[in-house]
């Protein structure tokens, strides 16, 4: 008798589409209107009484290891980050309801991004039943309305392809640059240094923060240092200074959290197993800078 | 319907990332910041389209708002009353995300009436809505059944029963 495996990839993506990859005007597009998704101010000066950076940072920490566990779409988390800025930027708010307004975002952007999305059971789940799905269904309806609908914001995801194609990279080398850029972007959203700058500049500078990176281990790339920075921030309109800056902070951000991995490891706080199941930020542990 | 993959993805047992991270949750505080910010949205709307989402009638403002009829929308935009019951998540409880959007408003109307509007010519401000919306489309008459539809489907997003 023969046995039939049936078990596929449960979710279904579309191939990618050559009219929207492929075409500089959805580039030129992209660029235009990213500005319009960024939060308003750098809201702990002037908006919020009651949470800090810290908080900022514990908030987004435990909202990547719930897109992780989950294995969401790499968007949703950054998505998410940018609905939790845009909200803070307009609305002050107490420390407490810092985790609700959280789970809230994930589950906009999952539902944004993805065709099987988080379910608002799993979310409280994760909150440690400190909500409820009635909570979170309503204040859905709060963070929509204070964001005004708006919520195909840009991510830095949607600038890698376009950046990606420009790039004389050989192909086999894109995967693992991809998957790198891919670590670093949902690494500056934890960030809220980055909060501000556009899209195009976060994705160019995870790029070459990528390459760089990669660079020393092996040859990935024809172009090095100046010569990659400059077609890089050619390509999205950049300033180059700004993009060298960018690419030192996401380097900087990256080796502050591959110490943190390490005193967490040393504490034998986390199981070689657990690490194994997370796909991007202990991804960081391979590269060496 | 079921949803198998995202179920296949369990919370794994002990799962580090369950945790509550600022200490415990004030319910109650949670309700009146929700109610507040709630109104604020109704507010902020009503001010942005001069319409009271409330009592469903136009005011005096940029746009002009006339009843129309028949505009052929799909019965789900159309029903008079959310479907599933009230019980569904809150036990009971009665949803009180916008109260007063649940009060006083003539539901039947929707049954073949919806409103369009109008931007008064005159008007110096550019509706900033949504990005790369009719923004320039100054006296041009448009049709704004969604305007309606919005307050209606977020009543139907609070009562509206999850699939199991």
């Amino acid at each position: 008798m023969e046995l039939l495996c049936c078990e596929v990839d449960p979710v279904r993506r579309a191939v990618p589409d050559a009219n929207l990859l492929y075409d500089d005007r959805v580039l030129q597009n992209l660029l235009t209107i990213e500005e319009r998704y960024l939060p308003q101010c750098s809201y702990f000066k002037c908006v919020q009484k009651d949470i800090q950076p810290y908080m900022r940072r514990m908030v987004a920490t435990w909202m990547l290891e719930v897109c992780e566990e989950q294995k969401c779409e790499e968007e949703v988390f950054p998505l998410a980050m940018n609905y939790l800025d845009r909200f803070l930027a307009g609305v002050p708010t107490p420390k407490t309801h810092l985790q609700l307004l959280g789970a809230v975002c994930m589950f906009l952007a999952s539902k944004l991004k993805e065709t099987i999305p988080l379910t608002a059971e799993k979310l409280c789940i994760y909150t440690d039943n400190s909500i409820k799905p009635q909570e979170l269904l309503e204040w859905e309806l709060v963070v929509l309305g204070k964001l005004k609908w708006n919520l195909a914001a840009v991510t830095p995801h949607d600038f890698i392809e376009h950046i990606l194609r420009k790039l004389p990279q050989p192909n086999e080398k894109l995967s693992l640059i991809r998957k790198h850029a891919q670590t670093f972007i949902a690494l500056c959203a934890t960030d809220f240094k980055f909060a501000m700058y556009p899209p195009s500049m976060i994705a160019t500078g995870s790029v070459g923060a990528a390459i760089c990176g990669l660079q020393q281990d092996e040859d990935v790339s024809s172009l090095t240092g100046d010569a990659l920075v400059d077609l890089l921030a050619k390509i999205t309109n950049t300033d180059v200074d700004c993009l060298k800056a960018c690419q030192e902070q996401i380097e900087v951000v990256l080796l502050n959290s591959l110490q943190q991995l390490r005193q967490d490891q040393g504490d034998g706080a986390k199981s070689e197993d657990e690490l194994d199941q997370a796909s991007t930020p202990t991804d960081v542990r391979d590269i060496d800078l | 319907m079921s949803e198998p993959p995202r179920d296949a993805q369990q919370i794994p047992r002990a799962s580090r990332a369950c945790r509550r991270l600022f200490g415990p949750v004030d319910s109650e505080q949670l309700r009146r910041d929700c109610d507040a910010l709630m109104a604020s949205c109704v507010q902020e709307a009503r001010e942005r389209w001069n319409f009271d989402f409330v009592t469903e009638t136009p005011l005096e403002g940029d746009f002009a708002w006339e009843r129309v009829r028949g505009l052929g929308l799909p019965k789900i935009y159309l029903s008079p009353r959310p479907r599933g019951g009230r019980d569904d998540l809150g036990g009971g409880k009665r949803p009180s995300t916008s109260p007063a959007l649940l009060q006083g408003t003539a539901e039947e109307d929707h049954v073949d009436l919806s409103l369009s509007c109008t931007l008064l010519p005159h008007s110096p401000e550019r509706p900033e809505g949504s990005p790369g919306g009719p923004g320039t489309s100054q006296g041009r008459k448009r049709r704004q059944t969604s305007m309606t539809d919005f307050y209606h489907s977020k009543r139907r997003l609070v009562f509206s029963k999850r699939k199991p």
